[in-house]
């Protein structure tokens, strides 16, 4: 694990980002500004929510508009990319090989390998071992790492997701509707795991449908309408009805962009 | 609150495994556990099964020529079925091989009649001849995996092409006659032995060893199962699905390059119509040896034990003095009958879990 936790406070900045789909518009001039702690994105079915996190994570490119990270222009041509500029993404249909253990999910396309007669072999037991001690951090009683991922819960199979989000210490996690299949004591228990998240200095981006478990948990909120940014507020100076006035546009923009 | 975080992540059949279920799994569970080991042992006691049911049917099967001659001729289509489960696992499918096995043997033994002067041992000849077929192999894969990964295209039609390609650049090569005259070390490969152990089938079990080790060992094995499982994950992990596409055919086409040159050399004979079968033969001992069409999951072990178990029911119907077209109709029925169980483990498993 990298140890540059201090050196890397995270802060991401998304700057009149635009896209656009041939004549669709999905995004227009997005400024929002990520800082360590929970941001909350809310918003109506293609409001642009999705999109923005994608351009994030590297999966599309803007059509304009720039990103910074920690104030230092980035520009991802690839989910990897954005990935070694830690920026790790957790997306609603988990993106899990249900064949493979929950240790060779999890270290997925950065194998841990060592070297024997000049080959570079996975090391299972080291990977397994690894893929255990960050389960056991994020608070989840998992069979064994070398479990095969079909065989586990909803919620395991989130936790696993997760784990692999955490393990390589990225300074940004990107969450889509992160408890959308989840049952509510599930919901419960995956919230709990975010907030430990949270805890340890990070920024986390959550797209959001519960407004009311939105603002409970979140430090900020952005509304997003129609491929726009609304407002961005804290999360203790509004109300779920505010935040639903904003959403479905019976209440405007403060007018100070 | 952690309590509830446990209670929450169990798995939901947890509360409902006790009393009968757990008894029986208790005694034979290693048989039904889901991992490869499992259904590999479940395999080799049929192999054992059938083996046994010929021995007693008639004692000659159980002498060590016909033993031999089982492993002899599972070489041929074991080496073809190593290639086809890298495809198999991957989510692909690979109709060329036979194609190529006698597109390799053609061209191998091409070179090799063309640089033979006629007499002699001449082992530079037939390392040539070895390299000739498994370059051949090679690029023919490759290919193969390029259209496929870099055009889009649907494995299974663009390799069916190249089944048509492959066959016909074989009788092309000599205009559709069989060459012959080759060194005599060549012979040797392909006939010759090690004390009791021919040597086709140390070369085969090299092959096996080097397969299999791959898959378990290297990241690129593993990456082969990611594939097949879930390809926009392996994509969004970072890694190349095309290189990974490439590699696969890559390891399918090598396979059977080598089992063209040593179809050449164990008959004495380059013929463009070798390995007409073999297809069948090579998906039906990949299917039998527990890899399912859909990809992910499979072992080379697995592919191993299902070559052998084609090759004792082909030599039980020898010895049975069973008319020789039925050991096609029996490899048949037996492939279907090994999807069908396949796919009734895989949807009981399916509601086990929810």
């Amino acid at each position: 694990m990298t140890t540059d936790d201090q050196t890397r406070p995270g802060v991401l900045e998304v700057r009149d980002v635009g896209k656009s789909y041939g004549a669709v518009r999905a995004l227009s001039d997005v400024s929002l500004t990520f800082a360590p702690g929970l941001t909350a994105i809310v918003g109506d079915n293609g409001a642009g929510k999705t999109t923005l996190m994608k351009i994030v994570a590297g999966v599309h490119a803007p059509t304009s508009g720039q990103l910074f990270l920690d104030g230092e222009m980035v520009s991802f041509s690839s989910p990897l990319s954005a990935r070694k500029a830690g920026i790790e993404a957790l997306y609603q249909d988990l993106a899990l090989a249900d064949t493979l253990s929950i240790a060779e999910n999890i270290f997925l396309g950065r194998e841990t390998t060592s070297r024997m007669f000049g080959l570079r072999l996975l090391d299972r037991r080291r990977m397994e071992r690894a893929a255990q001690e960050v389960i056991g951090s994020v608070g989840i009683r998992m069979p064994s790492a070398r479990t095969v991922v079909r065989d586990l819960s909803g919620g395991q199979r989130q936790a696993v997701a997760l784990a692999r989000a955490i393990y390589f210490n990225a300074s940004v996690l990107l969450l889509d509707e992160p408890t959308a299949a989840l049952g509510p004591k599930e919901t419960a228990a995956f919230m709990a795991l975010i907030e430990g998240i949270v805890g340890r200095g990070k920024t986390v981006v959550m797209v959001a449908h519960n407004l009311t478990m939105a603002l409970g948990m979140s430090k900020s909120v952005a509304v997003m309408r129609a491929g726009r940014v609304i407002t961005q507020m804290d999360s203790a100076s509004t109300t779920p009805e505010e935040l639903n006035a904003f959403i479905v546009g019976a209440k405007d923009a403060p007018s100070h962009a | 609150m952690t309590s509830d975080l446990h209670d929450a992540v169990r798995p939901a059949g947890d509360e409902a495994d006790d009393g009968k279920a757990s008894r029986g799994r208790a005694v034979l569970g290693f048989l039904r556990g889901p991992g490869y080991v499992a259904s590999n042992i479940r395999l080799l006691m049929v192999l054992i099964a059938v083996s046994v049911g010929f021995s007693i049917a008639r004692p000659a099967f159980y002498t060590s020529a016909s033993i031999t001659n089982i492993f002899v001729s599972a070489v041929l289509v074991l080496l073809l079925a190593l290639g086809e489960t890298y495809v198999l696992i991957s989510g692909g499918i690979d109709l060329s091989v036979a194609g190529m096995l006698a597109l390799s043997g053609m061209a191998s033994g091409y070179v090799m009649n063309l640089m033979y002067s006629g007499s002699g041992s001449a082992w530079g000849v037939t390392v040539i001849g070895v390299l000739c077929a498994l370059a051949v192999g090679l690029a023919g894969g490759a290919l193969n995996g390029w259209i496929i990964s870099r055009l889009r295209l649907n494995s299974l039609i663009v390799t069916l092409g190249a089944m048509g390609v492959f066959t016909g650049a074989a009788s092309l090569i000599s205009n559709g006659n069989p060459i012959t005259n080759f060194p005599a070390s060549t012979f040797t490969l392909g006939d010759g032995s090690w004390g009791p152990v021919p040597i086709m089938v140390v070369i085969a079990a090299v092959a096996v060893v080097i397969y299999a080790f791959v898959t378990r060992r290297t990241r690129f094995g593993l990456h082969v199962y990611a594939a097949g499982a879930n390809r926009e994950a392996l994509r969004r992990a970072g890694v190349s699905v095309p290189l990974v596409t490439i590699g696969v055919f890559c390891m399918s086409g090598l396979a059977a390059g080598l089992a063209g040159f040593l179809d050449t050399a164990h008959f004495l004979t380059a013929s463009p119509t070798a390995g007409s079968n073999d297809l069948l033969l090579a998906v039906a001992a990949v299917v039998i040896g527990g890899t399912p069409l859909e990809g992910g999951e499979g072992s080379i072990v697995g592919t191993v034990i299902g070559a052998l178990i084609i090759s004792v029911l082909q030599n039980g119907f020898v010895i049975l003095d069973v008319q020789s077209y039925w050991q096609l109709v029996a490899v048949g029925v037996v492939t279907v009958a090994a999807v069908y169980f396949g796919e009734r483990d895989r949807i009981s498993r399916l509601f086990k879990e929810k």
